[in-house]
């Protein structure tokens, strides 16, 4: 962690700014022992790990590992908001590394910027971890074909609704009756927005919350949505897939299916507990945040079922930064965190979905129910949603910078109801062209 | 400039020989040593750790900036001016540069005018004054978290208090978010709530050492109390006004938390329609483009807009607190009392003198342009 | 007596600064009975001002000792805050993803150690640019408030760099340190001095053989001292409640209070009765020192009025 001094004579006041400036490229700055072969060492070390939010890595888990290694002691830090963690991950990366955990949690949604840069990660490939993961997990952690980290959790999405809402409407209620409903096995998003129609004839309330929540639950089921698998970006005017989906999505709000309440925003707190919409494309980890806006309100629950195939929102990976001092310790840890057993306790403290197939499978996993939810069995409905993943989206450098344009032009829509959606996919083309791909 | 001291000339460099030296030797020579060298030593530690902390990294961005930079990559190829044009020809950034300008007026102007008739108001014999006087001071120190819930709640579009206040009213509910100039006037009001109690506090103690005589002549000369806010207060607490001005400039051309903040993205809204300058800037570093050079450019280019919008408001708010009516600073007697006792002299000269630096001084800010 | 001393005692030391308040007293009582009490009208708006100061901080002590539960139903989930509030403040206190007692300690070494030195820093700086006449000085206060216009996000890449050259990464000092000197303190003082200390005071004291040094000691310093003061608490706040550099360069390892609340929100469940409670114990010492200092400091700005 702390690095010893290095070079202070280069700080020679200013004089030595451009020269500072000049050889601080991201491989240099870092330092440079390699730290080989301390993974067996019996030195006493100290490790670190960041994560974020919860990751269910409690004391006495990290404090089981240290029984294990008995040269080892692990810290943990934790930073609040995923938001957070990145910044401040990605400055330390940005100023050579000083400062970096040996062990550092990243979410899924960093993949496309950090693969650009493999180098600034250890290669964590190891035999022992053959077949630990679901394929598209093991896909999604891999950056130039070099494996640059282990999966942690995953969110397999299913459907989440209020069967008070339901029954009000005049539709069935029943999980395997709404799951059947939507299309059952095979639903496709007309099902899921013919279902809606339905619904919003008999009630007051919307069908979901917003359109970016459907967009991007559809966008996910896209091999390469909006740049080819060489990297190169498709231009947003030549692309009709997405220009297909975006009409769908707003002809949906035409339809009056949108709520209309832009994700984690105030509105979007409150609509909760104003009844503004009955059902929300759900990974396993949105539990957590229905039931601390759904206080009071008992007629949450959730259908196996998912519009259009399977699909996959968040999760997150441990990497291993190339600068620390530790690889090979970290690589020890990283390994140990991310293996079944250690994610299914991580499950239980924290609702981590696992993405290890041993875990799933376990006993544990399966008869894990969700109170809040009616008990809904999510052990099982997660592990089978998961298994019914078949695409694992292309994300190249710039697909958050596109992805975000075509959000904007949703949320235009149907939040800041600013713009026909015309003139909004007009103004997400000029957003296009001002990135300068 | 001369420098200020009873033993050297206007000019601070005539030769000794010149006059007829009072002490000779040693300690007159280290007198003169301390006279020159001391004004520079006391402002040394701001310069030194300034180098250090504020240059430095001025300097790293000025590098930064003319080069292909990626936050993660590091630097690339050399490109001149190219990140400034393209952040020029960004039409983004002439965007949140009006924003800026529109956040920054909405939230300066009726902090500076409501903070300094709070003052007025507390600079009265008021029961309680300090529970009045620290009361002001309560949000700058409640925690940003805590205002953007509480304004968050406040602002909301469909089911936010203030709509649904208006719509008991018949009213149409207001686009707290989705109007651009909504929502510029519901982040300008969170700046304004933090940043008012404590400009309050700045210009009450400057009004506090205003002397009381004054108003008493003025009372006597008949003018009421607007008369005598206008032409006694504001030219007595000139120079605060012209620090509050110049700070409430510097600061609300940088409003950042409350930009941040307003929605969950942290972006400007789903058209831009809040993104302010410096929001655009750290969009640009850490944001999806990770362009360190380009956020460098803007950088370097917004901190010269904030030097030229600062030094337009000194000269504005220089000729709103113009010198009214010249009043001595301090209570007199304790000075007269002071200088009947020096001993020297020359004393008397030299506070003659001193007496007339004072009224002239309180020009020299004028001239800091020099 | 010389007039340095006189000088000193008039700015007030001890017992002599105790009489001078008490006679500052007395001239209200007396000298300013011909002064009426404002109107009811004052009282009015200040109070509707008060109002709007203090809600945010009250219904941080209201979500506080609620729930959840209640939070999500409710706008106003109270109308008073409960002893419940104090279970919530044990569970901060005790939470085991805050340090929260190292968060304390760093906390106030941080903001007094940086609020001591900027005070001194800055009535140093600001007396040689208010009262001293030397080359290049109008320039070098420009240039002072010039740096304020910075934009600070960017520093804090260079700034990471020159912490992990020197290896301060995590230590106390790499906030400390860049925060020993302030643009806006130099600026305040400057602009507080040049209308607070009079000439004549300077010179009598130069007359007297007092060394420059000595001069700022017992004349510059006493007069800046209601500045001094405000600007420390300001400066104080300034620091108490910073968040964005000290979590790049401290982290969760060794935080300051606001990185520690900013932890207390675990996972996608956010416990706001637990967070609210954080952010009411953070604020709560900045309270307690209000309370203390705020009667020496309106008595300091009044000192401003009998100034000597």
């Amino acid at each position: 962690m702390h690095r010893s001094t290095r070079s202070q004579g280069r700080l020679a006041a200013t004089a030595g700014i451009s020269i500072l400036a000049l050889s601080l490229s991201a491989c240099g700055g870092g330092s440079n022992d390699q730290g080989e072969g301390e993974g067996t060492s019996d030195e006493p070390i100290t490790l670190t790990v960041a994560t974020f939010n919860d990751f269910g890595y409690t004391e006495e888990l990290l404090a089981q590992y240290t029984e294990e290694h008995p040269n080892v002691t692990v810290e943990q830090t934790v930073a609040a908001r995923s938001e957070d963690a990145r910044t401040n991950l990605t400055t330390k990366l940005a100023a050579g590394g000083a400062g970096l955990a040996d062990v550092e949690a990243i979410e899924i949604d960093w993949m496309p910027e950090l693969s650009q840069y493999p180098d600034l990660f250890e290669d964590l490939a190891d035999p022992e971890v053959e077949g630990r993961w679901v394929d598209w997990k093991v896909e999604q952690g891999t950056a130039n074909g070099k494996l640059i980290g282990y999966g942690t959790d995953i969110g397999p999405e299913a459907i989440c609704y209020r069967q008070d809402l339901f029954e009000e409407a005049g539709l069935p209620s029943e999980p395997a009756e709404v799951a059947e409903l939507l299309g059952g096995e095979d639903a496709t998003w007309d099902d899921y927005f013919a279902a809606g129609e339905e619904f919003v004839k008999g009630s007051d309330a919307a069908w979901y919350d917003v359109g970016t929540s459907i967009y991007q639950g559809m966008v996910n089921q896209v091999e390469a949505a909006y740049e080819n698998t060489d990297g190169t970006p498709i231009p947003l005017a030549d692309n009709s897939q997405v220009q297909d989906l975006f009409e769908t999505v707003t002809a949906q709000n035409e339809a009056g299916l949108s709520a209309g309440l832009e994700q984690w925003s105030d509105d979007w707190n409150a609509g909760f507990q104003k009844d503004a919409f009955a059902t929300m494309l759900c990974p396993a980890w949105m539990t957590g945040p229905i039931e601390s806006n759904s206080g009071g309100i008992d007629g949450w629950n959730i259908a196996d079922v998912f519009p259009g195939g399977g699909g996959n929102w968040g999760g997150s990976f441990l990497t291993v930064p190339a600068s620390g001092e530790n690889v090979e310790a970290a690589k020890e840890l990283a390994k140990w965190l991310t293996a079944p057993e250690q994610q299914t306790t991580a499950f239980e403290n924290a609702g981590t979905f696992p993405s290890q197939i041993e875990a799933q499978e376990s006993d544990t996993v399966q008869s894990f129910t969700n109170e809040f939810m009616n008990g809904a069995p999510v052990g099982e409905i997660f592990t089978n949603r998961a298994a019914n993943i078949e695409v694992n989206p292309y994300k190249g450098p710039n697909y958050f910078s596109i992805h975000t344009t075509v959000q904007d032009a949703i949320l235009r829509v149907e939040v800041a109801k600013s713009d026909e959606p015309d003139a909004s996919w007009e103004k997400a083309l000029s957003a296009y062209d001002e990135l300068g791909l | 400039m001369a420098a200020l001291t009873t033993t050297e000339s206007e000019t601070g460099s005539a030769p000794p020989a010149a006059r007829p030296p009072r002490k000779v030797g040693f300690s007159q020579k280290l007198s003169r040593w301390d006279v020159k060298v001391s004004p520079y030593l006391y402002i040394s530690p701001f310069f030194i750790l300034f180098g250090l902390t504020g240059l430095f990294p001025l300097a790293y961005t000025a590098v930064v900036s003319v080069y292909d930079w990626n936050l993660l990559g590091g630097q690339g190829d050399f490109v001149g001016l190219q990140n400034y044009v393209d952040v020029l020809n960004q039409p983004t950034f002439w965007k949140s540069l009006v924003n800026t300008f529109s956040i920054f007026l909405l939230s300066a102007v009726p902090q500076v005018i409501i903070a300094i008739t709070l003052a007025a108001l507390l600079d009265q014999n008021l029961r309680n004054a300090t529970f009045w006087r620290m009361g002001v001071l309560v949000p700058y120190v409640v925690a940003p978290i805590a205002v953007s819930l509480i304004f968050g709640r406040l602002f909301a579009d469909q089911f936010g208090l203030i709509n649904g206040f208006l719509g008991v009213l018949g009213l149409d509910p207001v686009g707290w978010h989705s109007d651009r100039f909504a929502s510029h006037i519901a982040i300008a009001s969170m700046v304004n709530y933090r940043w008012t109690g404590y400009n309050t506090l700045i210009f009450l103690a400057a009004m506090q050492a205003v002397p009381r005589d004054l108003y008493e002549a003025a009372t006597i000369d008949g003018a009421g109390r607007v008369r005598q806010f206008f032409s006694v207060t504001v030219p007595q607490i000139r120079a605060t006004i012209i620090f509050v001005v110049i700070t409430a400039s510097i600061g609300g051309l940088q409003i950042f938390d409350e930009v941040k903040l307003y929605d969950v993205y942290g972006q400007g809204g789903s058209d831009r329609q809040w993104m302010t300058t410096v929001l655009f800037l750290y969009e640009t570093a850490w944001g999806n483009q990770r362009d360190l050079g380009r956020a460098a450019a803007v950088a370097w280019m917004l901190f010269l807009i904030i030097l030229v919008i600062g030094f337009i408001n000194f000269k504005f708010s220089t000729r709103i607190a113009s010198s009214g009516p010249k009043a001595p600073k301090v209570s007199r007697a304790v000075t007269r009392r002071l200088l009947a006792e020096a001993r020297s002299a020359g004393a008397e000269s030299a506070a003659r003198r001193g007496d007339q630096q004072s009224t002239t001084t309180t020009d020299t800010t004028d001239r800091s342009d020099s | 007596m010389s007039s340095v001393a006189a000088a000193a005692q008039g700015a007030g030391k001890g017992a002599a600064k105790a009489a001078a308040r008490r006679r500052v007293r007395r001239q209200k009582h007396h000298g300013e009975s011909a002064v009426r009490r404002p109107g009811w009208i004052t009282y009015a708006v200040l109070g509707i001002a008060l109002v709007i100061s203090a809600f945010p901080l009250y219904y941080t002590l209201l979500l506080g000792s609620s729930d959840q539960v209640t939070i999500s139903q409710e706008v106003l989930p109270q109308l008073l805050p409960d002893a419940s509030i104090f279970e919530r403040f044990a569970d901060v206190m005790g939470n085991s993803q805050v340090n929260f007692w190292l968060a304390l300690a760093n906390s106030v070494i941080i903001s007094v150690t940086i609020s001591v030195a900027t005070v001194l820093t800055s009535t140093l700086a600001g007396f040689s640019f208010a009262k001293l006449r030397y080359p290049g000085r109008n320039a070098l206060l420009v240039f002072v408030i010039a740096t304020m216009a910075v934009p600070t996000q960017l520093g804090v890449i260079p700034m990471y760099i020159l912490m992990s050259e020197i290896g301060w990464v995590g230590k106390i000092q790499a906030v400390i340190v860049p925060a020993l000197v302030s643009a806006f303190g130099v600026f305040w003082m400057t602009q507080y001095l040049d209308s607070a200390l009079p000439f004549e005071l300077i010179e009598a004291a130069r007359v007297d053989g007092a060394s420059m040094f000595r001069t700022f000691w017992s004349i510059a310093l006493p007069a800046a001292r209601p500045a001094a003061a405000m600007l420390g608490l300001f400066i104080f706040v300034m620091q108490w409640t910073m968040f964005f550099w000290p979590s790049i360069i401290l982290g969760s390892q060794n935080p300051t209070l606001p990185i520690a609340v900013q932890n207390l929100t675990a996972g996608y469940h956010d416990d706001y009765s637990l967070i609210m409670a954080g952010v009411f114990l953070v604020t709560l010492p900045l309270l307690i020192i209000f309370a203390v200092i705020g009667r020496q400091l309106v008595a300091g700005i009044m000192q401003g009025a009998v100034k000597g």
